[in-house]
């Protein structure tokens, strides 16, 4: 089962913006980031299936995962 | 310091030295006392009784980066309470410079009789407006500054405004290509209309704010600046530098808050074309500009100037809430379309979050599909136009519901809400349902602002709200953007060391937190005092019942919650 991720703004730059991962149990937030490379200090927002999420919450397989970096409504 | 007041009846001027009761405030503080102090409450906002007051910030003048806002206000001909708006541009700055505290605009001449109000450091003067009257703002700003100099500040309206439209904002010119910063929201460009004035110049200052202590200003400044800098959010590196406000196009649409066809749907698959990051490739590639600043020395430089694909200029500058507003809520897809109707609001002088929310409710009503661009152009020019339904719906996102038989309307108080939908991001939508400023983010935005708060449950939202409606009214008083708030939430002596260096005041933290709980105090009396109740504040109906896909969420924080909001104020 797959983790459709992702990510947005200047946050790894050189990377793709959306790609999968494959996970077979539960995984956090924190797990992925760190899997794809992402430095945690620099992520400002998630979110896992549009729903405002932390870095310790669970993503379950077959979850929409977005990594945001610091933004700021007006 | 010195207020202007301006008799548009007599055609004359009056300089008076600023009382006691309004020497600590500014901004949009000063506003709201002015207007309870001065105007009945439950007047008409397009008639005589009414004014119209310019205020700078208390920072105004002493060019503190990205504190340099104007305000605008007078009672609002769309929620029928005290409305202030505040722009970018070089206005305040200058105002300040000039000790000018406020300039009040009173009276109402001749119908359809204009004036240009021409105000230097001890002068000012009423000339005819005559040669530039039907003209839009861009045109009007060109001509007035080739007479009085490129380096005043022009503040005007368009055609808009001139019709007494009540979404007609008030335009006013900025550094370089920032030519149109909009004190947007409320019709204010309506009132300014009802006055019989078309533009107000500032001429350029001839000298600076003095310092009681610069030392301490210029130390608190210097912090300010530099952690504007350093902000993860806000600084060179940030999402807000790079990518402007439209960062947050696609977190808002990832979150199912994105205004979409008329408010119907909380995501927008296009969006991915309207996103920060494609404007900044866009602009980029086309060899427009991003990074550039609505006022001198801002740090932050959030602005851009929106080019088409031969790299004219076409906008300085789009950003959310247009995107949201004239793109997604219209089902349009590509920015050179929110651009280019971005620009033509601009110089027809609209709000374009009103506009947008009413070609919304137009289309809804079938008088185009959603996403038919050449359409969606056709109903707008008619606002340039003056046809009937080219002002229903310079008129609002209300009248327009009105005139069409359209009960799916996104406004409370009369105002249309800005980009974010209330039933998935609940903070905003207390604010939209309890600010006496009506549905407006800049009283209170919600958005990313706590984690622990889920903005789509309904628990903690009234606090939320709360909190964030006292921290924007201390920055609106202030003439600081909205933006630049995390160094003064993180530490508030920065704030109370700039004004304590510029006026000697002492001021603690507890004498700023009780002047912005007073502001807001006094907009609320002001609006009972109008005949506003708790009822008219409310989210409607449909938003509270009807599920917004794909999060399915309805808006259901209880009214009991909302009418309890200010009891700790």
């Amino acid at each position: 089962m797959a983790v459709d991720i992702e990510i947005f703004g200047q946050l790894l730059p050189e990377q793709p913006r959306r790609r999968t991962m494959e996970i077979e149990k539960p995984e956090t937030a924190r797990f992925v980031a760190h899997a794809i490379g992402l430095n945690p200090d620099e992520i400002g927002l998630i979110t896992i299936n549009g729903v405002q999420s932390d870095l310790d919450d669970p993503v379950q397989p077959d979850s929409r995962l977005c990594f945001f970096p610091y933004i700021t409504g007006g | 310091m010195k207020i202007l007041r301006v008799n548009m009846k007599e055609a004359g001027v009056r300089w008076e030295p600023v009382s006691a009761e309004y020497e600590q405030i500014g901004g949009r503080a000063l506003i709201a006392k002015l207007l309870l102090n001065e105007i009945p409450p439950d007047c008409d906002a397009l008639g005589p009784h009414n004014k119209l007051i310019f205020a700078p910030g208390l920072l105004g003048g002493a060019v503190v980066p990205a504190a340099g806002r104007l305000s605008v206000g007078a009672k609002s001909p769309l929620t029928k309470g005290i409305k202030e708006a505040n722009a970018g541009g070089t206005g305040g700055d200058n105002l300040g410079k000039m000790g000018i505290k406020a300039i009040i605009v009173e009276g109402q001449g001749a119908p359809k009789k204009f004036y240009s109000l021409v105000v230097g450091d001890e002068s000012a003067e009423l000339v005819p407006a005559d040669d530039i009257l039907k003209t839009g703002t861009y045109a009007t700003a060109d001509k007035l500054q080739e007479k009085y100099g490129a380096d005043s500040t022009v503040i005007c309206i368009g055609q808009a405004g001139e019709q007494l439209m009540s979404g007609a904002g008030i335009s006013s010119t900025g550094t370089k290509d920032q030519r149109s910063n909009h004190a947007a929201r409320g019709g204010l460009g309506a009132v300014m209309g009802s006055k019989g004035l078309k533009a107000l110049i500032i001429r350029k200052p001839a000298g600076k704010i003095k310092f009681m202590d610069e030392k301490l200003f210029r130390a608190a400044s210097k912090t300010f600046a530099q952690e504007l800098i350093k902000s993860p959010k806000l600084g060179t590196k940030g999402s807000q530098h790079l990518y402007g406000t439209a960062a947050i196009v696609g977190a808002v649409n990832e979150m199912g808050s994105l205004p979409t066809k008329n408010f119907s749907e909380g995501q927008f698959e296009p969006s991915v074309e309207l996103r920060g990051e494609k404007l900044r490739e866009l602009v980029l590639a086309r060899e427009g500009k991003m990074g550039a600043r609505c006022m001198p020395g801002c740090v932050i430089a959030c602005r851009n100037l929106f080019v088409d694909e031969s790299g004219k200029p076409v906008v300085g500058s789009v950003q959310y809430e247009t995107i949201a507003l004239v793109g997604s809520n219209l089902g349009l897809g590509k920015l050179d379309e929110v651009a280019e109707i971005n620009y033509m609001c601009n110089d027809f002088g609209l709000d374009t979050i009103e506009t947008g929310a009413a070609l919304g409710v137009a289309l809804e009503a079938g008088l185009a599909e959603f996403g038919d661009f050449k359409a969606i152009i056709g109903l707008l020019k008619q606002v340039g136009e003056g046809t009937v339904l080219g002002k229903v719906l310079g008129c609002g996102a209300a009248a327009t519901g009105r005139v069409l038989g359209v009960r799916r309307v996104p406004v409370t108080l009369g105002q249309a809400m800005p980009g974010y939908d209330p039933r998935t991001l609940k903070g905003n939508g207390v604010t939209y349902a309890t600010s006496p400023q009506g549905a407006d983010h800049t009283a209170g935005n919600a958005f990313g602002a706590r984690k622990q708060v889920n903005p789509l449950g309904k628990e903690g939202q009234t606090e939320l709200s709360f909190k964030l409606q006292i921290i924007a009214a201390m920055l609106d008083s202030t003439g600081m953007c909205i933006f630049a708030r995390p160094p003064i939430i993180a530490d508030p002596q920065l704030m109370l060391d700039m004004i304590n260096g510029i006026y000697g005041w002492g001021w603690t933290l507890e004498d700023y937190d009780r002047l912005s709980r007073d502001l807001l105090r006094t907009e609320l009396e002001f609006n009972r005092r109008a005949g506003i109740t708790q009822k008219d504040y409310r989210i409607p109906e449909y938003m509270r019942e009807e599920p917004l896909p794909p999060q399915n969420a309805v808006f259901d924080v209880p009214d009991s919650e909302l009418d309890s909001i200010f009891d700790t104020l």
